[in-house]
């Protein structure tokens, strides 16, 4: 880590969602910086640019407008240069075909977002304080849906 | 088979015997030609001897006559007496004549005329000199009693000739006559014999042949009888036969082929171009085509093509037809045409319901997806704005809005529930590729593992038998588990721990009258028991039915979904799930699924 801070990055294209992911990290006082896109083309063209800083844990919401987050997933897997980014699963639905398509595809968690904004806190919480080598380690599709 | 196998061996029989019996009709008609010449010939040899032996008397008599006549001469002088020896001496020749031919076959005979002509010469030279003698008057003379006397030898010799003659053909006739009496003494027997052994030839025939009629009589009915049923079972089954006799190229279709076309029976020639005139036209050239390869292999595969009625309906008919070829080795295909418009139209209706049923599955999961995303995306934000709102606004608010904050938040969560227990109902589909081998136990486990908050609120004990490995859908037996556990845990008495006893066993299908006639004969069976508050007996069946619920929701939080879970899950797996319920002593939930 350069830097003393986590990198997070979220692309979500609903706005009441991102609100609650902006205000909860604001109370969880973690040095973190958090920087949002309201699609997938927006997050990849931000990514794509060179030389660009690198988020160490992305949080791609599945179902955006022009570019799904299973395609970001996808992009993003098959390039070299962000093989360290951290990818959580960020998505209403945790039906069985999406957790099966997106562990496969390689994302590192799956997050179905709370109803209740403690409980979002405190996954936003542990999920940036994870060892992400040590859970990546001993990954499998049991323990890839996070659960709280 | 047989019979007419054995009417096939005596028709050569009879022919045999026929032929035979022919034979012995031209032996007998050949003997008897033959015996039947023999006694002509006999009569005629008869005749003839009789003919030889008149001529040799009238020669005698003539000459007798003319001795007689020549004696009379002599005594009286008198020249009428010579009369009948001027006669005598043409007639001689005459009877010399006959004789001569009628015994030109013998020549022994002929030369007996011979000498007999010689004597007679002699003794008519005898009877001139005696005569001339015996005019002069010399009847004393020495010359003329010499003459007399060598007249009376001559005389004498000729007598004895001809008796000599009549007997050499009396002789010849009893030769004759002895040889045919013993051919033709043989004849009847012989007849008689060749007729008794015809007769009992042909009653043997007759014989044979009542039987083969009686048998072929029978089978006439028996086939008369068929025919019948095979014209029933045509209409019926709404087919019709042909024949194509192959070496004739000829048709012969039945009636009901007619009434498939939409014709009276027989209307038209059965022949090929009159039926290709009901063909569709867009199938004439494919079916004209199967034709004439049916016409060049014998062979006729299943075809299928169109036809149209003269009433304009479009018929759909499928052919067949294969080579037989009959006793006398004549070559035919037997073919049958059956009317499948009804198939047809079953199937496309059939298709078309497909069609239908996949489109409402299509428009139920995306049901599903608007379900499971969308209405649960606002749902989700009232309940962490409610969050918020109870978290940082707390203070600003007054006790009623606490309480209607609260009364939101109920609401809002039994919504959830409500869409959880709805999408986990309409996921819970049956997928033969999802079964597989799985440890139960393990599921029963995980099931327990996700209620261990409740069990350890409530201080439940739950205790189970081994269950052996099944071939299931996994996640929808560990589903199973957790809905019933969960309903023994939410439906508990007050003040009493809950006790949930899962055993297991094994049951024979005769034993269970819902499944006596089932495939399987064996069922695993899994017995749910709790001590809770229990149900009335009545509504066992009624707690599976999907809303149904026993208990207004303000006592107990249920959606009704739960129990028609379970259900679903079961029939799943070709099981089937029953419950027993005892108010306030609790309640038994029974899972029987076939041990394959």
């Amino acid at each position: 880590m350069q830097e003393d801070y986590t990198y997070v990055v979220l692309a979500d294209d609903d706005e009441d969602d991102r609100l609650f992911f902006v205000e909860a990290f604001e109370e969880l006082k973690i040095q973190t910086r958090v920087d949002i896109y309201k699609d997938g083309v927006a997050l990849m063209d931000a990514l794509n640019v060179p030389d660009s800083v690198l988020p160490n844990i992305l949080f791609l919401d599945l179902n955006m407008p022009k570019k799904s987050g299973l395609e970001c997933l996808i992009e993003i897997k098959s390039n070299n240069r962000f093989k360290d980014i951290a990818i959580a699963i960020y998505s209403t639905s945790a039906s069985e075909e999406d957790i099966e398509n997106t562990f496969v595809q390689g994302a590192n968690i799956y997050i179905k977002k709370p109803s209740d904004f403690k409980i979002l806190k405190k996954i936003l919480s542990d999920v940036v304080t994870i060892n992400w080598q040590y859970h990546t380690n001993g990954l499998d599709k049991d323990n890839f849906l996070l659960r709280l | 088979m047989m019979p007419f196998k054995s009417i096939y061996y005596s028709e050569r029989f009879l022919k045999i015997i026929f032929g035979f019996s022919l034979f012995m009709v031209l032996v007998m008609g050949g003997i008897a030609y033959k015996h039947i010449r023999q006694l002509s010939r006999s009569t005629a040899d008869v005749q003839h001897n009789y003919e030889v032996h008149l001529e040799l008397e009238k020669l005698l008599s003539a000459l007798k006559d003319a001795e007689s006549g020549k004696r009379g001469f002599i005594i009286s002088r008198d020249s009428t007496f010579l009369e009948p020896l001027l006669l005598s001496s043409l007639e001689l020749d005459k009877n010399m004549e006959h004789l001569k031919f009628l015994t030109k076959d013998n020549p022994e005979q002929q030369k007996n005329i011979a000498e007999l002509k010689a004597k007679i010469v002699k003794s008519l030279d005898i009877f001139k000199k005696t005569l001339d003698l015996a005019a002069t008057d010399n009847l004393n003379s020495p010359e003329f009693i010499a003459g007399f006397r060598e007249g009376r030898q001559t005389m004498n010799s000729v007598r004895f000739k001809i008796i000599e003659m009549t007997t050499h053909e009396s002789d010849v006739l009893g030769t004759s006559k002895e040889k045919s009496s013993k051919n033709i003494s043989n004849t009847p027997m012989l007849l008689y014999y060749v007729l008794i052994l015809s007769l009992l030839i042909l009653l043997l025939t007759y014989l044979q042949n009542s039987k083969n009629l009686k048998v072929l009589k029978e089978k006439n009915e028996l086939l008369e009888t068929f025919k019948k049923s095979t014209t029933q079972s045509e209409i019926i089954s709404k087919h019709g036969n042909w024949i194509w006799h192959i070496e004739e190229n000829t048709f012969e279709y039945s009636d009901n082929l007619y009434r498939l076309l939409g014709e009276e029976p027989q209307s038209f020639e059965a022949n090929l171009a009159n039926y290709m005139d009901f063909v569709h036209p867009d199938d004439v050239d494919k079916l004209t085509e199967q034709v004439n390869k049916m016409m060049e292999n014998e062979d006729l595969p299943f075809i299928h093509y169109r036809i149209i009625q003269k009433n304009g309906s479009i018929k759909h008919f499928k052919a067949y037809g294969k080579l037989l070829i009959d006793s006398d080795g004549h070559k035919k295909i037997l073919g049958t045409t059956a009317d499948i418009t009804d198939e047809i139209e079953n199937y496309r209706l059939i298709e078309k319901r497909n069609l239908e049923l996949e489109r409402s599955n299509k428009e139920l999961s995306s049901f599903n997806y608007v379900a499971s995303h969308d209405l649960q995306e606002p749902l989700r934000k009232i309940q962490t704005f409610l969050s918020r709102l109870e978290e940082k606004e707390q203070d600003h608010l007054s006790n009623n809005g606490k309480v209607y904050i609260e009364r939101i938040k109920s609401s809002s969560t039994r919504m959830r529930s409500l869409i959880d227990d709805l999408l986990q109902f309409s996921r819970t589909n049956r997928s033969e590729e999802a079964l597989e081998d799985s440890n139960i136990n393990i599921l029963l486990e995980t099931a327990k593992h996700d209620l261990v908050e409740i069990i350890s609120d409530k201080r439940a004990r739950i205790s189970s038998d081994f269950i052996p490995s099944m071939k299931v859908i996994p996640f929808q037996i560990k589903q199973l588990f957790l809905n019933l556990m969960s309903n023994s845990l939410k439906y508990s008495r007050e003040l009493t721990a809950p006790v949930i006893t899962i055993t297991y066993s094994q049951t024979k299908a005769s034993d269970l009258p819902k499944i006596k006639y089932s495939k399987h004969n064996l069922y695993h069976t899994i017995t749910v028991k709790d001590n809770g508050i229990g149900f009335d007996q009545d509504y066992a069946e009624k707690i599976f039915i999907l809303f149904n619920r026993l208990h207004n929701k303000n006592e107990y939080s249920g959606t009704g979904i739960g129990l028609s879970i379970c259900k679903k899950i079961v029939e799943n797996h070709n099981g089937y799930i029953t419950a027993e319920g005892d108010i306030n002593n609790g309640s038994i939930f029974t899972i029987y699924l076939p041990l394959s």
